[in-house]
């Protein structure tokens, strides 16, 4: 194809204004790189020593499939790195998953019970028992409380709270700031992690990094590594939802 | 009432698949841009088969590609060259799903074509049929000789 001056000067001057638009848009939207301390009430839900060198932030959905699967990564960093992680839950039901704002609410009813943990890893291990649950799944949530031991009168009065809904919605917003908009996301410092995949070959070698030790090796991909949660979830396993 | 020329008609909807084209890649690529590269990192490694060693590459090549060419195909520079850039990015997209579908047996829940901030989200399914579509417009325009109301016809009218 024969292209004379004026064509080539003409495409010189379109990419430079194309990518000059871009690059003025996006250094006046700048956006914070990672989240800041949380005014919220809700944002309290922290696992792991205070002065950990390692401080994750999760944003997370209850009913997301991916959210699920990452939980056995996120443990695994928990116990092969003891005492050098600090794990931090926020909220981020998605809209797309209709029953995931009364997973959130349920477990921040816990949460003022100071039962979050325990709660956040049963509705994770027991995601396919609520979620295909084809109305609200109130009884169902209710039910694992009371397995767990928490007060019945409070998560009830709780459940019914919008001062709740409230805060679980301002935690969401806390990472809409921030650009969030896939579960799960994670934030190591300054870096993020979007979805299992990227946790899985990104980031323990980002808290490795922060720990002083050596990368790790890519692994190979084997299928069990994949998607190591019950059979069932293999055959509706999502990627980042 | 006189009719419609059907060549005026096939002409404008030459034009609008044009600029439909144009504007679905072109809106593809600026809301990736918009988001934070880590963000389509992701989208792209819900995808099982792509090699994880090329998306960090790839996450940042692409959106740049899709805005660029989408916008060249609206303005009508080089618009067969870019029609044919697209036709092969709608392509090897269907390829991805398909792909995908057949190795893994599953599908991310979001196509993770327009960044995950954009207002459009698509189900691999509807991206398939979408892509089909651009593919096969895309191979149509690149056959077209002159593009009316483009730059190049502006450029060449000038020379």
């Amino acid at each position: 194809m024969k292209m004379n001056l004026r064509t080539l000067l003409t495409g010189v001057l379109l990419v430079l204004l194309l990518a000059g638009t871009i690059f003025f848009i996006k250094r006046n939207r700048a956006v914070p790189t990672q989240p800041g301390a949380s005014i919220y009430r809700a944002a309290l839900k922290v696992q792991g020593p205070k002065r950990a060198p390692v401080k994750i932030v999760e944003y997370s959905d209850f009913e997301c499939p991916s959210c699920r699967a990452v939980q056995a990564d996120i443990q695994g960093f928990l116990k092969n790195y003891p005492g050098k992680m600090q794990l931090t839950y926020k909220h981020f039901p998605l809209t797309s998953h209709k029953w995931s704002i009364y997973a959130h609410q349920a477990a921040e009813c816990m949460n003022a019970q100071g039962k979050f943990w325990p709660y956040h890893d049963m509705l994770y291990a027991k995601q396919q028992e609520w979620a295909p649950s084809n109305v609200p799944p109130v009884e169902i949530l209710a039910r694992y409380a009371t397995e767990l031991g928490a007060d019945m009168n409070r998560f009830g009065a709780c459940m019914a709270d919008v001062a709740v809904t409230r805060e679980i919605y301002a935690e969401k917003e806390e990472g809409n700031q921030q650009q969030v908009s896939a579960t799960p996301t994670f934030f190591l410092g300054k870096e993020r992690f979007v979805g299992r995949k990227e946790m899985q070959e990104r980031g323990e070698n980002a808290i490795r990094k922060i720990l002083g030790l050596s990368p790790k090796p890519m692994p190979e991909p084997k299928k069990d590594a994949v998607v190591p949660v019950p059979p069932v979830a293999t055959s509706n396993k999502q990627g980042v939802s | 009432m006189k009719g419609i020329d059907p060549k005026s008609l096939k002409l404008g909807f030459l034009i609008f698949c044009r600029m439909f084209l144009g504007l679905v890649f072109a809106y593809s690529g600026f809301t990736k841009l918009m988001e934070p590269v880590e963000n389509f990192q992701g989208g792209m490694a819900a995808y099982e088969i792509i090699p994880y060693a090329v998306i960090p590459f790839l996450a940042h090549v692409i959106p740049w590609i899709e805005f660029l060419f989408g916008a060249f195909v609206i303005v009508g520079y080089l618009p067969r060259v870019s029609v044919l850039v697209l036709a092969g990015m709608s392509s090897s997209f269907v390829f991805l799903i398909l792909a995908t579908r057949i190795v893994t047996g599953s599908l991310p829940a979001d196509c993770g074509c327009f960044g995950e901030g954009s207002l459009i989200h698509l189900k691999p399914f509807q991206v398939l049929i979408l892509d089909v579509f651009n593919t096969l417009v895309g191979i149509r325009l690149a056959f077209l000789k002159d593009h009316p109301f483009s730059l190049a016809a502006f450029l060449k009218a000038k020379s």
